[in-house]
């Protein structure tokens, strides 16, 4: 709900005097995950929005197609990432009837979009996500990512939430510069698992997008094959000097 | 008894809430994310998005640490900074430019938090283009560094949380930097370091270049542009082994026996640069005397 | 200037701002658009209802990361018979670090006035360089110097506005003109007194015990730039937050004069010691 200039959750709001923007997080998406390569670029996440230790949602989607040459992927609140899907969706429409054929440049939509995170937590009034942009255009590929305080970069792999400290480790070992769209796939799934044994509010439904000459492609929903007989899991005590758990 | 209830009173002692002014806790968040509702349907629980510390309200700040350095010498001046875009303890890239180069003359090198930066360099790229439309000409070191303090000031009540310093050569080809406070207070030196490591990085040049503490009243030597360099090398591979907010090694960890700085460097002579070396070869950091310190950076990722 | 263009994330669809907004809808603030009436610009106030707190509350919790401002001072002038003299010392500090052992407190304003810098150094050098600014439309407008009062008015009148806000500046602002030499304290409550003797900063207590005990309106010119550079000099022996070099200016009927720069470290300290016949020697012992 929008009232004024901010958000108003639990109770108040312009009756109660001035509107209070401050905000937490409540329902929330984990890690996206990304890989730049040489014919395209890649992202993951998983299907999941976690109130707390909730799974309130488990089939959604945390990928959005900007444009032909773009999505944008997010953690964080999910109902900012609508207000952004719904405000990138605008400027697309907006582009569209311009009818110049010009299409903004996946670098664009990513600097834009920092515009308007930074320009929200100026206000105290913060879309609270970490979104990952991923691009190609001119035979190049862009990936990218801003949070909710405007902080942004781009580069070769990129990891958020949760995965920044698990995933991100994983892909700068993997990453080769001459990585391909089919091997990232496989890559990002095999990370995606691994969050999804250590990152209680990640699950094994994913969902993967990637970004070609060809054009956006995003993944239905799908489950990860998970093993938890490995004999760590099963007796992580008494099958090495050091556990596990 | 139970070791709750105090002696001569029937009420259990219930410890006080952290910190102090714990009676107006509640005030205190009603005021960060509007009322809070005790009882009824309407109480949300509040918790962390992930894991890690308690976030009670939304923080517009963020500190990614840099450190940034500028040396002048009779001609030149160099500006360097470090790479590494840190939060928390974690490093989402190794490869963020802190470095801004405004004209042929001026470069700007900004540590702190990097939203902000980002913005700082937007504002001022527009001012330098606009004067250069109205004027015809580029702007001077001593406009820019004031241009940047009163840029840096207009935002006194909710600061960019940077550090920075410029460095360039002024109209008489001698070269100057200026090091800077969050809101714009600024000072035209010699040498300066700003951001993470500047309590490391300052007193070393403060010794080395300007003479600072050699008590035998020797005259200090002027540094050659290759001697600079080094030296500012030398500062950013040692301030990398002692502060974690600024990058010495490469992500392997290698010994900085030979430097591996991951940072962008430039060199700036009072001679306009030619064609030998182009404007974009100073973005990467590409003159002669920095371009050893480049070559290993080439595969930090792997 | 029209700069709505910058402000234009949304086009035609989304809200549009005047260029004048100092933190528009895409963070961006290109300077400051807006002036007061009285031809000072005017400086937005932070979001939320409690400007003075805001930097306060954005930091709680990260006690490390807090932004720290250059601060710490010993400040001094007084006016006698051969004029004013401004003397002060030349350290900033940041928290515990020497943010500078060389800044220059005493700002020339212009040819006539002088002002010094205690407490927030940005607030003072910006302040007081808008006041400079001010000082000269002055002189254009009416073709003569503006008066001590005056200009120290218009900075008092200034840093009242943003009262609460959090400026800190402790300044004393002085200068000769048509009724004389004239010495004004003003500071960031908007408090202003004329006087002829004040110091300020967190080293002002030392430096009033010398200055009191040495000042007599009589004193020769000599004299006086003396004991105002000993007061400095007491003062950065004692105070933590005091220390670099002595500035000494003097401000004579035509304008003032830059009479020394010195070291304040062991340097001066012997030369002190050796003149101990003229110094109470108790005063100079570690």
């Amino acid at each position: 709900m929008k009232i004024g200039g901010g958000h108003v959750r639990g109770g108040g709001g312009a009756a109660d005097g001035p509107v209070k923007v401050t905000q937490t997080p409540y329902v929330v998406g984990s890690s996206v995950l990304g890989v730049k390569c040489i014919d395209g670029v890649v992202i993951s996440s998983d299907t999941l929005a976690s109130y707390g230790s909730m799974a309130k949602f488990r089939k959604i989607s945390r990928i959005h197609k900007v444009s032909d040459a773009c999505v944008i992927g997010a953690g964080g609140e999910f109902s900012d990432f609508q207000e952004i899907k719904k405000t990138m969706d605008g400027v697309m429409i907006e582009q569209f009837c311009m009818d110049d054929g010009y299409v903004l440049t996946p670098s664009a939509i990513h600097q834009y979009l920092v515009r308007v995170m930074y320009g929200r937590r100026n206000k105290m009034d913060p879309l609270w996500n970490q979104v990952v942009m991923a691009g190609f255009h001119d035979g190049k590929a862009t990936l990218g990512m801003v949070d909710q305080v405007g902080s942004n970069f781009e580069s070769e792999v990129i990891a958020t939430g949760y995965g920044l400290y698990m995933g991100l480790p994983l892909l700068r070992n993997a990453y080769r510069p001459d990585i391909t769209v089919a091997e990232a796939k496989k890559l990002l799934e095999d990370i995606m698992r691994v969050l999804f044994y250590r990152d209680a509010r990640t699950s094994n439904s994913i969902q993967i997008a990637a970004v070609t000459k060809d054009g956006v492609e995003i993944s239905e929903f799908y489950d990860l094959e998970t093993k938890w007989d490995y004999q760590r899991f099963v007796d992580g005590a008494r099958s090495g000097d050091v556990s596990t758990w | 008894m139970d070791p709750l209830l105090r002696p001569g009173h029937n009420a259990p002692h219930l410890p006080a809430a952290m910190g102090p002014g714990y009676a107006d806790v509640f005030d205190r968040l009603s005021r960060q994310g509007g009322r809070v509702e005790t009882t009824g349907t309407n109480a949300l629980p509040t918790f962390d998005a992930h894991a890690g510390a308690k976030q009670a309200s939304f923080q517009p700040y963020q500190n990614n640490g840099g450190s940034v350095v500028a040396v002048a010498g009779k001609d030149f001046c160099v500006v360097a900074s470090d790479t590494r875009f840190g939060l928390g303890f974690a490093v989402p890239t190794r490869m963020i430019s802190r470095n801004l180069v405004l004209n042929d003359k001026v470069v700007l090198a900004t540590a702190g938090m990097q939203a902000d930066t980002c913005t700082l360099h937007k504002v001022l790229r527009i001012r330098l283009d606009m004067y250069r439309q109205n004027h015809g000409k580029d702007m001077s070191l001593g406009a820019v560094s004031q241009l940047l303090s009163n840029t840096l000031y207009y935002k006194r009540f909710f600061p960019y949380y940077t550090f920075n310093v410029l460095g360039g050569v002024d109209e008489n080809g001698e070269g100057f930097c200026y090091g800077y406070d969050a809101i714009g207070s600024h000072e035209k030196v010699k040498v300066v370091c700003t951001g993470s490591s500047q309590s490391l990085i300052q007193p070393v040049l403060d010794n080395q270049v300007d003479g600072k503490q050699m008590y035998d009243g020797q005259p200090v030597a002027e540094l050659s542009l290759e001697q600079t360099v080094e030296l500012v090398k030398d500062c950013f591979s040692s301030a990398g082994e002692r502060d974690i907010y600024t990058v010495g090694l490469d992500g392997r960890g290698q010994p900085p026996l030979y430097v591996k700085i991951l940072k962008l460097a430039f060199v700036l002579t009072s001679h306009p640069l030619r064609s030998k070396y182009t404007r974009s070869h100073f973005i990467q950091g590409q003159s002669p005397a920095v371009r050893d310190s480049q070559t290993t950076t080439d595969t930090y990722f792997t | 200037m029209e700069l709505g263009f910058l402000d234009r994330p949304h086009g035609a669809g989304g809200v549009r701002v005047t260029g004048a907004a100092l933190v528009d809808e895409l963070g961006y603030s290109l300077g400051c658009d807006r002036m007061h009436p009285t031809g000072a610009p005017v400086l937005t106030a932070p979001p939320g209802d409690a400007p003075a707190s805001f930097l306060t509350e954005a930091f709680r919790g990260q006690d490390d990361h807090a932004l720290k401002f250059l601060h710490g001072t010993t400040t001094l002038a007084f006016v006698f018979q051969g004029g004013v003299v401004v003397a002060v010392d030349s350290r900033a500090s940041m928290g515990q670090y020497i943010g500078s052992g060389s800044v220059r407190k005493i700002i020339e304003i212009n040819p006539y006035l002088l002002g010094t810098m205690a407490g927030g150094a940005a607030d003072c050098s910006f302040w007081e360089r808008d006041l400079g600014r001010r000082c000269r439309l002055y002189e254009l407008r009416n073709k003569e110097r503006i008066s001590v009062a005056a200009a120290s008015k218009l900075l008092a009148n200034t840093v009242y506005g943003y009262k609460g806000m959090g400026l800190s500046m402790g300044t004393m602002i002085t200068g000769w003109d048509k009724t004389g030499p004239n010495l004004f304290y003003v500071d960031n409550d908007g408090t202003r007194l004329k006087g002829h003797k004040f110091s300020v900063g967190s080293g002002s207590t030392y430096a009033y015990g010398v200055l009191d005990q040495g000042y007599h309106w009589d004193l020769t010119v000599e004299d006086a730039l003396e004991l105002g550079r000993r007061s400095i000099f007491h003062a950065t022996h004692r105070d933590a937050a005091s220390g670099g070099f002595i500035n000494v200016y003097h401000v004579k009927e035509d304008g003032w004069v830059n009479i020394s720069h010195e070291d304040s470290g062991m340097t001066k300290y012997y030369e002190y010691k050796a003149q101990s016949a003229a110094v109470d020697s108790t005063a100079m012992e570690s």
